[in-house]
């Protein structure tokens, strides 16, 4: 053998010396606990299902609004308003809808102005969103900038007209495209844009929070998604345990009807239930859910408890003469945990979006209750003008989406058993 | 080989014909019937609409008129749009769900995979990262999120694509993105994390041991096993894709096969419904089929595992 020359060999690099420290014997639950610590992105998944959990439970709470509650004077309010001093201490702002909505400075809504007069053509709420539908864009600004050509609108503040002059300022391209009179003095300054006091999150077209009814949406979409991820734990499991157990001919009877659910869209099986059923609210939609989602996790249970029913401790248990419902119970399904909370974590968020899809094609929760799905839904129609209304609950459901995600795929990691190390 | 393609095409029928029946079933212990209106129809005419509609009939014979009409693919009249009988709804909104539904899953295959194969290549470097980061994305911001954002955005603000319909080619660009969104992200996250997997396979290892060279390493035996998992999802993701098109349908104003599905859930039209769940569902079937086929072919380990059966 020839010499081996020394400076071949290199010192093991911090991370690979890991590979082979020893470390001291902990259960499989702490070792998981352990390693799903290191993975940050998993953490912050886990922190972030906490927040939205709180937001859930707490946020309605906080407020004083309820998710009915509707205010008709300052409907489609966006969460930031342009604030104009018309006069020393005097402040207003302007909706989407052109009517005056009267401010303190720092943007507390204090009521909307009584219109007294409006002269040239009015642009009405239906022709709006008539128009949406019928021009495309570039029409449709042409159009409204002709029909705000001769728009005059008075207000009576205190005591004084106050006049909103659209004539001749029809330049697009002007921040300004208005001219504020009050008591004879023209204004269109002093702009600034204040945060919402309100309405944080903005008003929808009825004049209700919408962070009120993200709070609610929120408690809807969490209690969907976590009571159909438990049925379906339940159905699962359950089906799952009985036909890995008993093999053979029920297995066989059992997974056949498993691949027969399987082989059609599930969305389509929960229309249908859902057609059924007739939609009663809440309770539908997450049996619906729930009555589909758990042909995933009969397959893998059953897989697992296939494998784990021939090792030693099965025997030894059914020697001892333990009832098969136990074994089911205390031995094969505690052993087969870990698949099972990974495809949980994962189910939850599918049931999110499962309910917000539903919702979105009308089949969730009647209003004025409100899931996620069904606050994107509402917003769609305003969505040239109130883009915001759409923002914050689709926002939710894509944070929501994440931190299931980011816990999932950390769990995937910590809890399977090839990448245990040591 | 033959033997088990017939096989599977025999299973494929059976379970199509069973949803058919299942539908049917649903349909029918639904209380009150298509005509059932908040203000009640007098009893004369109520009958007059189920002897025309043929729903005083026996059940068995009802029954059997249904499985008649779907062999020949009569799926009866719709209820809520007169005149038109469900094949003719599917007949008019088909080609253009299909045409959508088939520039998505081109964007999804040229798109997808090569990024995923890159982002595999280049793991830990910037360009995974940013790969990873958007497919993060698009996983978790629903299609019709996605939708309304492609509106506001290009259609609204910056006035580039029309907000609805595609007389004009550029309509297809929206519903096209919105509609491959998530199984893009889904695809790109399958081939890295497929790809990974097979790059630390022993026989990677070895062809490069035997000095071939990187690149016919990476095309001939990398990306060939990688691909395998893939080919699984693409097929039920093609279906599912047209089911997925509910919403974007909606949203773009398209006259596509979803927006009458939609419409119907919503008229309580029981044949339409009938009738286009019985579709997707014979397509989401077919599809499968057919994927598992083309998969025996090309991974000899599943056919000899499949024929052993």
């Amino acid at each position: 053998m020839r010499d081996i020359d020394k400076s071949k060999f290199v010192f093991l690099s911090e991370k690979e010396k890991e590979f082979e420290e020893f470390r001291p014997s902990l259960t499989y639950w702490q070792d998981a606990w352990r390693r799903l610590k290191k993975n940050k992105m998993s953490m912050v998944g886990l922190v972030g299902i906490i927040l939205i959990i709180l937001f859930a439970i707490i946020g309605p709470l906080t407020t004083s609004m309820s998710y009915s509650d509707q205010v008709n004077d300052f409907k489609n309010l966006p969460p930031f308003l342009r604030v104009y001093e018309v006069a020393p201490d005097k402040f207003v702002t302007i909706t989407s809808d052109y009517s005056l909505i009267r401010t303190t400075k720092n943007g507390r809504l204090i009521e909307r102005l009584e219109e007294i007069e409006v002269s040239g053509p009015v642009i009405t709420d239906e022709e709006r969103t008539d128009v949406t539908k019928i021009l495309s864009p570039s029409e449709q600004k042409k159009r409204n900038d002709e029909a705000k050509k001769n728009l005059v609108k008075q207000y009576m503040m205190d005591g004084e007209i106050i006049e909103l002059n659209f004539s001749g300022v029809v330049d697009s391209e002007l921040e300004h495209k208005y001219v504020f009179t009050y008591n004879g003095q023209v204004t269109n300054e002093k702009t600034k844009t204040v945060w919402n006091k309100k309405y944080p999150f903005g008003s929808d077209n009825l004049g209700r929070d919408v962070l009120t009814r993200v709070m609610y949406g929120a408690r809807i979409s969490l209690t969907v998604a976590f009571v159909a991820s438990l049925v379906n734990f339940i159905i699962g499991v359950t089906y799952g345990a009985i036909a890995g157990f008993e093999g053979g001919r029920v297995d066989n009877v059992m997974m056949r009807i498993v691949d027969i659910i399987n082989s059609v869209p599930l969305v389509l099986i929960i229309i249908m239930l859902m057609v059924l059923i007739g939609n009663q609210g809440l309770w539908t939609i997450i049996l619906a859910i729930g009555m589909v989602y758990w042909v995933g996790m009969a397959r893998l249970v059953r897989g697992q408890i296939l494998s784990l029913k021939e090792q030693e401790f099965v025997l030894a248990a059914t020697t001892l003469g333990v009832s098969r419902k136990n074994i089911i119970l205390r031995h094969l399904i505690p052993n087969a945990m870990g698949p099972i909370i990974i495809s949980m974590t994962m189910m939850i968020p599918s049931a999110v979006f499962t309910e917000a899809f539903m919702s979105f094609i009308g089949l969730g929760v009647s209003a004025p209750m409100a899931s996620w799905g069904t606050l994107a839904n509402n917003a769609l129609a305003a969505i040239l003008t109130s883009p915001y209304q759409l923002f914050f609950p689709a926002a939710a459901i894509a944070i929501t989406m994440l931190a299931f995600n980011f816990l999932g795929d950390g769990l995937r990691d910590a809890l399977d058993p090839r990448l245990r190390k040591g | 080989m033959g033997k088990y393609f017939l096989k599977r095409l025999a299973a494929a029928l059976l379970t199509i014909l069973l949803i058919a029946t299942i539908t049917f079933i649903l349909m029918h212990s639904i209380p009150g019937g298509p005509f059932t209106r908040e203000r009640p129809v007098p009893d004369s005419i109520m009958e007059r609409l189920n002897e025309k509609y043929n729903l005083d009939a026996p059940l068995i014979e009802q029954y059997w008129d249904y499985m008649k009409g779907l062999v020949t693919l009569e799926l009866g009249p719709s209820f809520s749009i007169i005149g038109k009988d469900v094949e003719e709804l599917i007949g008019a909104g088909f080609p253009t769900s299909a045409k959508i539904g088939l520039f998505a899953t081109i964007l999804i295959i040229v798109v997808g995979i090569p990024f995923g194969i890159i982002s595999a290549l280049k793991q830990n470097r910037p360009i995974d990262y940013t790969v990873m980061f958007l497919a993060t994305l698009g996983v978790t911001v629903p299609s019709f999120v996605i939708a309304t954002l492609i509106i506001y955005v290009f259609a609204g603000l910056l006035g580039w694509l029309p907000t609805f319909g595609i007389e004009n080619p550029l309509g297809y660009i929206g519903p096209v993105i919105a509609l491959a969104g998530y199984s893009l992200s889904f695809v790109t996250r399958l081939t890295r994390s497929s790809m990974l997997e097979v790059l630390r396979q022993d026989y990677i290892r070895t062809a490069r041991a035997n000095g071939i060279k990187e690149v016919v390493v990476m095309a001939k035996h990398a990306v060939r096993n990688a691909l395998i998992p893939v080919v699984t999802y693409v097929g039920p993701m093609v279906a599912g894709i047209l089911t997925g098109s509910f919403v974007i349908e909606r949203i773009f104003a398209l006259p596509g096969m979803g927006g009458y599905f939609v419409e119907s859930i919503t008229n309580r039209d029981y044949t339409t419904i009938m009738g286009i769940t019985v579709f997707y569902a014979a397509f989401y079937i077919i599809m499968i089929l057919l994927v598992d086929v083309a998969y025996a072919f090309i991974d000899p380990r599943i056919r000899f595992e499949k024929g052993a059966k």
